[in-house]
């Protein structure tokens, strides 16, 4: 009976982690290139499962091509508050005025939602969520199938992309240093705006997939980058595989403490474990070869 | 026979001087006519929330403008004063005052404790571990129901208790214009503080810090203790601001709290113009009463907050004073840069 609750359990922790590092994963990316953070993320996931939702409510298409929207959505949102916030205060020098101008964006965004949308929250139902298969003593739906295989998908396409690709070798080299990179002959703007448009498509994408998951008000994206940005200093600023790792840790964490604990102790565990990593180990939990980032 | 270029010299020195004194009497003036020009009980209650919000800008500014730490939890200090001195009160009995003193303590220590983790970090850190902070201290006022009672929150909170000489009540603040005059009057001795702090060699030693911290540290400068102190300075500020935001208001739920205050007093701070102390009292009071100004806004007012906080960054990061600045030099005669 216990360890059916645990495995049960195991897997939520699984899909809510593979979530939770999709946003996280846009966070750690354009950090790396451009020791920078976006707060207005958030608001892009929200924005995706918005997207998601009314075109499948109004349109009437299929969840996996909303899901294809919402990466749309994300994308054309990171183009333009790079176009519009990062690149202008680039110039300026200053590690903090961007941060508190995308607050400023985020915060107008959440509230003109607010006034659109209202705040009563929406029932985001797909065909899918109802259709569950038993699994040993488990149930599984479809839902959360789609969840894994969709958000693993994307993760080992990024992957490979930064592997094996020239454009990919290219990010990593501006994130290691961009001034060298550009002697190299890398446009260096050319790539800070790819990174931003692929950040943003993983975190639309993972909106469409959280909002059937979670509740879908115009604030969902903010109960989760809050999440985000613990995972992204739990697992190393800049360090994809260190996200990855941390990213599956607060998912299991919140679904454990959700069956064992309390809810509404989710975000006082993830934050002191923050807190935890850093006293002892801020570079991470996978060492960051960068030490100046400290 | 004494020097030209000195004589002019001192005879800016002194006309600064006075200049300044003359514009902090103005102030003080200014605060005393306030409540008497406003006599009805809406525009005394704006008076209020702008005298508190006053403070609770002047507290971050310190922190991020004259340290250039990004606090994005400053809404934790301020509702940890409220609280900590509202159940000093009600459950323990405490007196009036000596709760005050206790919240003040208690946010200032909690403001030390956060900083000791992101002291020795780059400031992203520091945004994200505050943020966290905040987070935290919302969900235990939320969940903790047994000590706060949660989303029913504390109602029937009391004024400081009357000034009583011989029997007879002399200074009641259940008087709202009373109540006005103890907590701006606390504001204008914090400001006149800190402005004595930042013009003293703590002040450009804090500067120093922000401005390039590894030269201060060869400079023999201990860049993170100064940071600890002046995180602990600006969260014992907000502290203040709590006790008196929940003895006025009379309620506390935890909602009053939440991360978008932080972000609230943030834009303050940013719109009047972070690293001067007068900037940001008028950015607070601009804030205050802009949205009760333009009513037909109504749930448009955060968006307003947004918008400002991301238009000033871009355009204008001086905020209020560099446009005031502007202006000054537009006027003067000829019109050249000092």
């Amino acid at each position: 009976m216990t360890t059916t609750i645990v495995l049960q359990q195991a897997i939520n922790g699984v899909v809510l982690g593979s979530l939770y590092v999709l946003v996280a994963l846009g966070l750690t990316l354009i950090y790396g290139v451009l020791v920078q953070i976006n707060f207005a993320h958030a608001d892009f996931v929200t924005l995706g499962a918005f997207a998601a939702y009314f075109f499948m409510h109004l349109v009437g298409a299929g969840y996996i091509l909303s899901i294809g929207v919402a990466c749309i959505v994300g994308a054309a949102l990171g183009w333009l508050i790079n176009a519009s916030i990062f690149t202008p205060l680039r110039r300026k020098g200053n590690e903090l005025l961007p941060l508190i101008a995308t607050i400023g964006v985020s915060v107008m965004m959440q509230n003109l939602m607010l006034t659109w949308f209202g705040p009563i929250p929406y029932a985001f139902e797909t065909q899918y969520s109802s259709q569950v298969f038993r699994f040993g003593g488990i149930f599984v739906s479809w839902q959360n199938v789609i969840i894994i295989a969709v958000s693993s998908i994307a993760i080992a396409l990024l992957y490979a992309f930064m592997k094996f690709t020239f454009l990919g070798k290219a990010l990593r080299a501006v994130s290691q240093d961009r001034e060298t990179a550009g002697l190299m002959g890398i446009n260096p703007n050319y790539l800070i705006m790819l990174t931003f448009v692929i950040a943003s498509a993983l975190a639309g994408m993972a909106g469409a997939m959280l909002a059937p998951v979670l509740v879908l008000t115009p604030f969902a994206g903010t109960s989760v980058i809050v999440k985000a940005f613990a995972i992204v200093i739990i697992g190393g600023f800049g360090n994809v595989e260190g996200t990855i790792l941390a990213g599956l840790i607060v998912g299991l964490i919140e679904s454990y403490t959700t069956q064992f604990l309390d809810p509404g102790l989710i975000d006082i565990v993830v934050f002191a474990l923050l807190l935890l990593m850093l006293a002892i180990k801020p570079t991470g939990l996978i060492a960051e070869r960068r030490e100046e980032n400290v | 026979m004494s020097d030209p270029a000195i004589t002019r010299g001192l005879g800016k020195g002194s006309i600064v001087l006075a200049s300044r004194q003359s514009r902090l009497i103005l102030a003080a003036l200014a605060i005393i006519a306030l409540p008497l020009i406003f006599t009805d009980t809406y525009w005394r209650t704006n008076l209020m929330i702008c005298a508190i919000n006053v403070l609770l800008a002047l507290g971050l500014d310190f922190i991020l403008g004259y340290t250039g730490q990004l606090n994005l939890g400053h809404s934790a200090f301020y509702g940890l004063g409220a609280y900590v001195s509202t159940l000093l009160i009600v459950k323990l009995g405490a007196p009036f005052w000596g709760a005050f003193v206790a919240g003040v303590v208690f946010a200032g220590l909690a403001g030390i404790f956060l900083s000791l983790f992101a002291v020795r970090l780059r400031g992203h850190y520091l945004a994200i571990a505050s943020l966290g902070f905040a987070v935290i201290v919302y969900q235990i006022l939320l969940n903790w129901i047994s000590l706060t009672q949660g989303p029913l929150g504390i109602y029937g909170i009391s004024p400081p208790p009357a000034i009583v000489v011989g029997g007879t009540t002399i200074v009641d603040f259940r008087n709202l214009t009373s109540f006005f005059y103890l907590v701006s009057g606390f504001t204008f001795l914090v400001y006149l503080l800190l402005d004595q702090l930042v013009r003293s060699p703590v002040g450009e030693t804090l500067t120093a810090i922000r401005e390039d911290e590894v030269s201060a540290a060869s400079l023999g400068i201990n860049g993170a203790a100064w940071k600890v102190f002046a995180f602990g300075v600006g969260a014992a500020i907000a502290g203040a601001a709590g006790c008196f935001y929940a003895s006025f208001v009379g309620t506390l739920v935890p909602d009053a709290f939440y991360v978008s205050e932080a972000f609230t007093i943030l834009a303050m701070v940013i719109v009047g113009g972070m690293g001067t102390l007068i900037g940001p009292v008028f950015g607070a009071i601009l804030l205050t009463l802009l949205p009760e100004v333009l009513r037909g806004i109504g749930d448009l007012r955060l968006v307003v907050y947004g918008a400002a906080l991301t238009f000033v960054v871009l355009f204008m990061p001086g905020g209020l004073v560099q446009a005031a600045r502007f202006v000054q030099e537009k006027l003067r005669p000829g019109g050249q840069k000092t």
